[in-house]
């Protein structure tokens, strides 16, 4: 979105074979294999590791937080609260927020929500504001939505991938190659999304007005009303929040337990490099330990 | 005599209108109750006709004029309503068209009776429209539509709307409306009582006693038809209007979406407008 010159980002990853990290090299972006050279380059810190593992990494780059420090995590189920508790051993005010994005940050069209904590000011929420915002529709909310959220957006775009990959099957059915159903099928939810966002007309009102009286749509209509296509996406949508509250409960719970952790950890770590912090080291389940970074102008 | 002359030449206005109905069952009294309860027809104005004295009685006491002879209201009134029911309708007709004239307004609330065949039956040219009201026309909240033979015209369609608005909502629609009507709204009419049903029985599960859960529950149908009505605005914003955030109202809608409600009483119109058709061809 050119908001961020690539030089002025710094990611690191334990794991320099994972095909993020070519690629993240490839737009020019510093890598590094240690986190505390990262935390060291930035001021707006995003913590994007799996949620099990933002305990350690807290441990590990929690001396090196300064006040400038942003720190934004985007694990699911981590609260602003444990992440500042976790902190507040090192420094007494840390900046937090805490956000929830999704994948179609990707080409720019993401849904991204965040809440800010404790310590964080209105202008700390507003640059993070304004850097989401860059790559699709950004607002803040209270922490108590974001599980919501998390149901909706974060998840949101499965549904649709499935939705859509449903809707190419309809086309081929009747004779459509795949190819063209796919981008066909694409191109229609793409496009009543756009309607939805530009116009003022509620959902029902937009959907009525593709509905001729007695014709192909409204008995299409029909169809997924008889197959209870309404609960099932109220259903999905509560089923996703609701585990995302379950993952919440667990962690807080601290069901996983550190000292197996570590000790996976420890070993993967003297197989690949004895120099290497503890913590930075998690091939073990797929952790891509990974922070962008900018420093304010 | 002298009341003939005065029905052909000031018998289009509503005050002076002689209003006839062949058949005085149900929805004829719905409609004549309609009228009357508007003040639309002094009561004097009406002549009602039946075989028996069963239904008439009732007419008699609103203060109408009844008979047992069909060709009178005919011979009395400009605008006749024919409210037998549908396997009857042939014969009456054949009864009745030696004393239908140009003058006459005839409207017929028979389902599933076309207009062409009502055209067929009766004298070439006669005024003819076809009349769908539902129940409530009784408590003037009806909703009628109604659709005009070749003879009729804008004069009689004006007519006709201007006096049955008085029992509710009137429009004139093409002829093939008719048996969607039915199946939304004539025999939709049960489908409201089935779900007002329904709505105090969960009232009463929960603790409420029958009597007034049941009156809540018709209050709050009507409360929210009203809205529509008043609002014009669509029915999914007044939904999303109602339910806040985690609240009790999208924990019910969750429900009735689980149980498919709408694909069920789009089965449910779907259904009657059907078996109207299929009646209209027998």
């Amino acid at each position: 979105a050119g908001v961020l010159a690539a030089h002025k980002i710094t990611a690191s990853s334990p794991d320099t074979d994972l095909p993020t990290v070519s690629g993240l090299r490839k737009m020019g972006v510093n890598f590094t294999v240690s986190n505390k050279d990262t935390v060291k380059n930035s001021d707006v810190l995003f913590l994007a590791v799996k949620p099990p593992i933002i305990p350690f990494i807290l441990e590990e780059v929690g001396p090196d937080i300064e006040p400038r420090h942003i720190v934004v995590s985007c694990a699911a189920g981590v609260t602003i609260n444990s992440i500042e508790k976790k902190l507040s051993t090192f420094c007494p005010t840390p900046k937090v927020i805490r956000c929830m994005t999704n994948t179609p940050v990707i080409v720019r069209e993401g849904a991204t929500v965040y809440a800010t904590g404790t310590h964080a000011d209105v202008e700390d929420g507003k640059l993070l504001e304004q850097l989401m915002a860059s790559v699709g529709f950004c607002t803040e909310v209270e922490e108590d939505l974001i599980d919501a959220v998390t149901g909706l957006s974060g998840s949101g775009p499965a549904y649709a991938f499935t939705a859509l990959d449903a809707l190419a099957d309809g086309g081929v059915k009747m004779g459509l190659p795949r190819r063209l159903a796919v981008r066909l099928g694409a191109q229609a939810l793409l496009g009543a999304a756009k309607m939805l966002l530009e116009s003022e007309q509620h959902p029902g009102q937009l959907k009525d007005n593709v509905c001729s009286p007695g014709g192909a749509t409204i008995h299409a209509l029909h169809f997924l009303e008889s197959g209870g296509f309404r609960s099932l996406l109220i259903n999905a949508v509560e089923a996703s929040c609701i585990r995302t509250r379950e993952l919440q409960y667990l962690a807080d719970q601290e069901k996983i337990s550190p000292a197996a952790i570590k000790k996976t950890l420890l070993d993967k770590v003297k197989l690949e490099s004895p120099s290497l912090s503890l913590a930075s080291a998690s091939k073990v389940s797929l952790f891509n330990n990974k922070s962008h970074s900018s420093k304010k102008n | 005599v002298a009341r003939k002359g005065a029905c052909r030449r000031g018998g289009m206005e509503a005050a002076e209108l002689r209003v006839g109905f062949v058949g005085a069952g149900r929805m004829a009294s719905g409609l004549a109750r309609g009228l009357l309860g508007a003040g639309k027809v002094p009561a004097s104005s009406i002549l009602a006709s039946a075989p028996s004295d069963k239904n008439l009685d009732a007419w008699r006491e609103s203060g109408c004029r009844t008979t047992h002879c069909n060709l009178e209201v005919l011979q009395e009134s400009t605008l006749v309503f024919l409210a037998t029911k549908p396997h009857v309708l042939p014969g009456v007709l054949q009864e009745i068209r030696p004393a239908v004239g140009p003058h006459h307004i005839v409207v017929s609330l028979a389902a599933g009776v076309t207009l062409q065949t009502l055209q067929r039956l009766l004298p070439a040219g006669t005024k003819v429209l076809r009349l769908m009201p539902n129940l409530p026309c009784v408590v003037q909240a009806g909703a009628m539509v109604f659709a005009r033979g070749s003879g009729a015209g804008d004069r009689e369609a004006a007519l006709l709307k201007s006096l049955l608005s008085s029992c509710g909502l009137c429009e004139e629609v093409p002829e093939s409306y008719i048996n969607i009507h039915t199946g939304l709204s004539g025999s939709g009419v049960a489908y409201v009582y089935l779900f007002a049903e329904a709505l105090a029985e969960g009232a009463v599960k929960m603790g409420m006693p029958g009597g007034l859960a049941s009156r809540i529950a018709a209050q709050t149908l009507l409360g929210a038809a009203k809205m529509m009505l008043e609002t014009g605005e669509h029915p999914a914003k007044l939904r999303g209007d109602v339910c806040t955030p985690g609240g009790t109202t999208i924990h019910a809608l969750h429900q009735l979406e689980k149980g498919a409600l709408r694909a069920t009483v789009m089965n449910a119109v779907e259904a009657a407008t059907n078996r109207a058709c299929d009646v209209a061809e027998d």
